[in-house]
């Protein structure tokens, strides 16, 4: 049997019912950061990649802030899922490469991720081939 | 260097900002910078150009290699064969002999002064007999490939510090190579292997701010080798606590208890593998319930046994990290601290003191 990519090798991750204590100081970063985006309009982004996890506890923290309203998804250089979780302002950003692997995953407090709006250089693009005969 | 910037590559290629975005957003993951940084990473990729890149295997097992080719993000093979012009490395490249030698050499002299060499493997000064490409002994390959470089990589534990060749006896006199090259910026990327995403981060670095990243005393990243395994190590708590697996299928094992008494080399060790992890972070040697081994510190191999709990010397520094945990305060950052300044001797008192010199149970 031969593989292409590490994701096709099945790997279950056990959950032990132990806790590092990084999901209280990642919910407290994210709660103040809520405060200064109502206060003022401030937008801030915790990279999970930097965090030192235990096992399971990243995926008890994305239970934890659930799924909202809204998801999108984009397909640039692989796929990107953008969701708003239970906590309005609050988002989770995934990025995919083309191969479906996690190559990036964010916290993103805002009203709206950036990356969402349709971007100036690739309007100005649209118009011009919009233009062409 | 290539003529285009990356940014006219990626638009050449279609891919739109967004595309862009993202690109930098994983690449700002992956230099391990903090993410309000994205649009200073997009600013400077916007105008960097492809770094011509030589790469020199020595003394090596072709580990590095391996780990970097099996690496991922932001899909490596992109980074190194798009966006870095990876001139010569002889196990990757088609080209074989004659023709593999003229590739660097075309490459040194069109990029003079501005290429990077990466260098994996120790050099052996012993008998240059012992390791040669195409007849030309390692320390020449070095010498000269080097004379037009604007910096080395030294990546894995055998370049950056001699590595296993490096063990004793070290029969081939194997050095590294910053005991070698003095006149250009040398940075350390050791590790056995090191962390893929690092060998790519660093590069990275490069690619984007044209720089090298700021380094420590052992001129190795701070990003990434900044803080102690110990000091980002999820089992952190119980080792804070005194909870201790004492064999490796006992309660606390299965409990995930703080592995030092096993031998684990955590609190002397500097690298990223408590936050990066490894295989696309599914997992890392301490989640997996095995003790850091140490391989990113100099003569980890010579450390003492892999099982055997690390030591501090006896005096005032047993005391003082004894007192602090009894107090609830964070005793590893002062064993770390103890550790790395005082390793050697530490190294020769192994069996005198173990950890209960600091834990909670003693006065």
């Amino acid at each position: 049997m031969s593989f292409d990519s590490l994701a096709e090798i099945k790997v279950q991750v056990e959950t032990p019912d132990y806790d590092s204590g990084n999901l209280q100081s990642i919910l407290s970063e994210i709660k103040f950061a809520l405060e200064q985006l109502l206060q003022q309009n401030k937008t801030h982004c915790i990279d999970l990649r930097a965090m030192p996890w235990s096992p399971g506890e990243e995926t008890r923290l994305e239970e934890y802030l659930g799924r909202g309203e809204i998801s999108v998804e984009l397909n640039a250089l692989g796929k990107s899922s953008f969701y708003e979780t239970r906590f309005s302002g609050i988002w989770i950003v995934t990025h995919y490469n083309q191969q479906d692997e996690i190559i990036g995953k964010l916290i993103e407090i805002t009203y709206m991720p950036d990356m969402i709006y349709a971007q100036y250089e690739d309007v100005k693009n649209s118009l011009e081939r919009l233009q062409q005969p | 260097m290539n003529k285009k910037t990356l940014f006219e590559l990626l638009q050449q290629q279609g891919i739109t900002r967004r595309g862009f975005l993202k690109y930098c957003t994983a690449l700002t993951s992956l230099m391990a910078l903090p993410p309000a940084m994205i649009p200073t990473v997009a600013k400077a990729l916007e105008s960097a150009r492809r770094p011509s890149v030589i790469w020199l295997s020595f003394q090596e097992c072709t580990g590095c290699t391996e780990s970097l080719t099996r690496s991922h993000s932001p899909t490596v093979e992109g980074l190194i064969f798009d966006y870095i012009s990876l001139d010569y490395h002889h196990t990757l490249q088609a080209a074989s002999g004659a023709a593999a030698e003229h590739a660097r050499e075309q490459a040194m002299k069109d990029n003079y002064g501005k290429y990077l060499v990466v260098v994996d493997g120790s050099i052996p000064l012993a008998d240059p007999g012992y390791s040669t490409i195409a007849g030309i002994s390692n320390l020449d390959m070095l010498n000269e490939t080097v004379a037009g470089a604007a910096a080395v990589i030294a990546v894995g534990t055998c370049s950056a510090y001699g590595g296993l060749p490096h063990a004793a006896p070290n029969p081939t006199g194997a050095v590294s190579v910053s005991s070698l090259i003095k006149d250009k910026p040398v940075i350390n990327v050791p590790g056995c292997p090191p962390i893929p995403t690092v060998i790519t981060g660093v590069l990275a670095h490069y690619l984007t701010f044209g720089s090298i990243p700021e380094l420590d005393e052992l001129g190795r990243p701070k990003v990434f080798y900044g803080q102690s395994i110990h000091d980002r190590c999820y089992r952190r708590p119980f080792y804070d606590k005194g909870l201790f697996a004492e064999t490796f299928d006992d309660e606390g094992a299965k409990k995930g208890w703080c592995l030092y008494r096993l031998g684990c080399k955590g609190p002397m060790t500097y690298n990223a593998c408590a936050t990066l992890k490894w295989n696309q972070q599914t997992s890392w040697p301490v989640e997996s319930g095995h003790g850091c081994l140490g391989c990113s510190e100099p003569n980890f191999w010579d450390a003492g046994s892999f099982y055997q709990a690390l030591s501090i010397p006896d005096g005032d520094y047993a005391r003082a990290a004894g007192y602090a945990a009894a107090a609830g305060v964070a005793v590893g950052a002062a064993a770390g601290f103890v550790h790395q300044k005082t390793k050697s001797t530490a190294v020769a008192q192994h069996s005198e003191i173990s950890v209960d010199d600091f834990s909670l149970n003693k006065d």
